[in-house]
C-alpha cells in the first residue's frame, strides 16, 4: 500500500513549526510549511491555530479552497472541539482533532479525536501518517484538550494560580512538584515546553464547552499570553525575579 | 541562630519512624516519642533493620551506622523530652492531638525549641493557635517514605517567625533534603498543584473521553509521567488519596476546582483501595 506523501502544515505558530520539523525529519514525505500553492495537491493538512477564532476559521476556509475534497483535514482541538471545527467546513467528515504542543518532538504518542461528522476513512489516514513517522496513537472522544493538554493544563493553571497568590516562590513550585510526587519538570518550567498558549487555549476551551468555574484560566497565566510572554527568559521565575524580590515575606 | 543537635519525633508510626531514621542517618540525634510502647519499639526495631540494610547493601559504613543507632533513644514519657532544639510532630492528623502535645512541651521544653508539625491538611495557623509563643512553630511536611522523598514543605503560620523558617530550612538541608517555603494554604504546595492530576483524570475517564488504560498510557508516553493517574492511586491507596482531596476541596470552601468525583468515592465504598486491597482501578489478585 502506498502513503499519502503530500502534506501540507497551515499555521504560523511554534507547533506548526515543531510539526514541520518533525515530519521533514522522520519522514520521505513532501511536506510543506504555509505554501498555499502546494495545498492543491496535499494528502494531508495539518492545520494548528490555537488561540484566534477569526485565524482558525481563515485557515481552514483556505484549506477547503485549495486542497482537493478528499483531503484528510488534522486541526489541533484545544479551543474548539472537532465538532465545532468540522461544522465550519463544506466536507465536515473530513477533518480529525488531534493534540501537539510545541515540543511534539519530545512525545512518543499522538492523540486523536474524531469528531461526529469524521469519516473513520479520514481517521485511519491521520493515524498511518502519524504512524509513519514513528508516533502512537491513541483515539479518544472529542472533547476540548483531549487527555494530556487537558491535565497538565489544569496542572499548570494551579500552579499558576499557587504562585500568583504568593504560596511560594516559582522555582520553589517546581522544585516541589519534581522532588514530593516525581514529576519529570516543574508546571512553570512545562509551560515553557508545551506552549503557554496552547495551555490557555485548552482552558479557555474547556470553560467555553463545559461551563464551569474549574476550567477558569488564572488571570496571570491569561495576561502572560496577551504579553506575548512565556518563552524564553519571560517565564514565570523571570518574572518573579523582576517583579518582586520577597515574594514570600 | 539556633543550632540543631538534638531533636525529638512525637509519634512513632509511618512518618514519625521515618523522619527519626533521616535525622539520626545525618548525625542528629533522635529522641522518639510515643504513647503506644508497641510503637516505639517496632518503629526502633525497623529503623535498626534499615539501617543495617544500608551497611549490607554497601552503602554506608558499618560504624556509621552503629553511630547512628547510638544516636537514637525511645521514651513513652513526654516529660522525659526536655531540652531539645527541635520537636517534629508526626501524631494522628486530629487537631485537638496536635495542639495538646504543643500545648505540653512549651511547659518543659526552652523557649528557644522550635516546634515543627508534620501535618499534610490541617492549618499550621491553627495548630500554633493554641501555643503561647506562635512564633517558634511551623509546618515541616516530609512526604511518604521520608527516607526516600527529597522534599520537604516548610510551612509559614501567619505567626511563625522567620528566624523559625529559616532555622528549619537549614535543618532541611542538612537532612540532604530539598526545603521549599510556602505559606499556610490549604494542601500547601505539592497536594494542592497534584489535585488535578487525579481529579481530572477520574472526570475524564466518567464523561467517556478515554478509558482508564488508554489516560494512563497518554499521560506517561504523550507527557512523560513516569505513572499515570489510575496506577498511581492504586499506589498510594484510593482512600488515602480520595481523603486528601476531600480536605483540600473543604480547606478551599468548595471551590469546583478541587472537587472530588464520586467514582472515586465508590471505589472506597467497594473496598477497593488499590494494590493493597489487591484491587482498584486494575486487578493484582494473583
Ligand atoms: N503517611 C503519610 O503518607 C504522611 C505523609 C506526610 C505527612 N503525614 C502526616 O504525618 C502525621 C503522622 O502520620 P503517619 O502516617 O505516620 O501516622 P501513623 O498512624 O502511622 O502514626 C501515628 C503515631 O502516633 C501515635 N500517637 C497517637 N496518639 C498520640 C499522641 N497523643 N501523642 C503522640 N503520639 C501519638 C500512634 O500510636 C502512632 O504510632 C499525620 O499528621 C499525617 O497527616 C503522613
Amino acid at each position: 500500500m502506498t502513503m499519502p506523501h503530500n502534506i501540507s502544515i497551515i499555521g504560523k505558530n511554534k507547533v506548526a513549526e515543531a510539526l514541520f520539523t518533525y515530519w521533514k525529519d522522520h519522514a520521505d514525505s513532501n511536506v510543506s510549511w504555509n505554501d498555499e500553492q502546494r495545498l492543491a495537491e496535499a494528502e494531508l493538512v495539518i492545520e494548528t491555530v490555537n488561540l484566534d477564532q477569526y485565524d482558525k476559521r481563515q485557515n481552514l476556509s483556505l484549506i477547503e479552497s485549495i486542497a482537493p475534497r478528499t483531503t484528510t483535514i488534522l486541526s489541533t482541538s484545544f479551543q474548539w472541539t472537532a465538532n465545532e471545527l468540522a461544522s465550519w467546513l463544506k466536507h465536515p467528515e473530513r477533518l480529525v482533532g488531534f493534540a501537539a504542543f510545541d515540543n511534539f518532538a519530545d512525545t512518543k504518542l499522538t492523540e486523536l479525536a474524531p469528531a461526529l461528522q469524521t469519516d473513520p476513512a479520514h481517521l485511519e489516514a491521520a493515524r498511518k501518517q502519524l504512524e509513519a513517522i514513528g508516533k502512537e496513537t491513541e483515539t479518544v472522544d472529542d472533547e476540548p484538550g483531549m487527555v494530556f493538554p487537558r491535565i497538565i493544563s489544569l496542572i499548570i493553571n494551579e500552579s499558576v494560580f499557587a504562585y500568583m497568590e504568593k504560596t511560594a516562590r516559582a522555582a520553589d513550585i517546581d522544585t516541589a512538584m519534581k522532588k514530593g510526587t516525581n514529576y519529570p519538570y516543574g508546571p512553570l518550567e512545562w509551560v515553557e515546553k508545551v506552549g503557554i498558549e496552547n495551555v490557555y487555549a485548552v482552558l479557555e476551551g474547556l470553560h467555553r464547552h463545559l461551563g464551569e468555574e474549574r476550567y477558569r484560566p488564572a488571570s496571570l497565566l491569561r495576561k502572560f499570553v496577551y504579553a506575548g510572554w512565556g518563552g524564553s527568559g519571560r517565564g514565570f521565575c523571570e518574572h518573579e525575579k523582576k517583579e518582586v524580590k520577597e515574594l514570600v515575606k | 541562630m539556633v543550632k540543631i543537635k538534638h531533636i525529638a519525633v512525637i509519634g512513632s508510626g509511618t512518618m514519625g519512624a521515618g523522619i527519626a531514621q533521616v535525622a539520626v542517618e545525618h548525625g542528629f540525634d533522635a529522641t522518639l516519642y510515643d504513647i503506644d510502647q508497641q510503637q516505639v519499639d517496632k518503629a526502633m526495631a525497623s529503623i535498626y533493620k534499615r539501617l543495617d540494610r544500608h551497611v549490607e547493601k554497601g552503602r554506608a559504613e558499618a560504624s556509621v551506622m552503629a553511630e547512628a543507632k547510638e544516636k537514637l533513644s525511645v521514651t513513652t514519657d513526654l516529660l522525659s523530652i526536655g531540652s531539645v532544639d527541635l520537636v517534629v510532630e508526626a501524631a494522628p492528623e486530629k487537631l485537638e492531638i496536635k495542639q495538646s502535645i504543643f500545648q505540653q512541651l512549651e511547659e518543659y521544653c526552652p523557649s528557644e525549641t522550635i516546634f515543627a508539625t508534620n501535618t499534610s491538611s490541617l492549618s499550621i495557623t491553627e495548630i500554633g493557635g493554641k501555643v503561647k509563643d506562635p512564633s517558634r512553630l511551623a509546618g515541616l511536611h516530609f512526604f511518604n517514605p521520608a527516607p526516600l522523598m527529597l522534599l520537604v514543605e516548610v510551612v509559614r503560620g501567619v505567626e511563625t517567625g522567620q528566624e523559625t523558617i529559616d532555622i528549619l530550612t537549614a535543618f532541611s538541608e542538612q537532612l540532604n533534603k530539598y526545603p521549599v517555603v510556602c505559606r499556610d494554604t490549604p494542601g500547601f504546595i505539592v497536594n494542592r498543584v497534584a489535585r488535578p492530576f487525579y481529579n481530572e483524570a477520574l472526570r475524564i475517564e466518567n464523561d467517556g473521553v478515554a478509558s482508564v488504560e488508554q489516560i494512563d498510557r497518554i499521560l506517561k508516553k504523550a507527557g512523560g509521567f513516569k505513572m499515570g493517574p489510575f496506577e498511581l492511586q492504586d499506589m498510594i491507596g484510593i482512600d488515602i488519596n480520595f481523603a486528601t482531596t476531600n480536605t483540600v476541596y473543604s480547606s478551599f470552601y468548595g471551590d469546583s476546582r478541587f472537587r472530588p468525583h464520586y467514582n472515586q468515592e465508590r471505589m472506597v465504598q467497594a473496598g477497593r483501595l488499590g494494590r493493597k486491597t489487591e484491587g482498584g482501578f486494575y486487578d493484582y489478585a494473583t
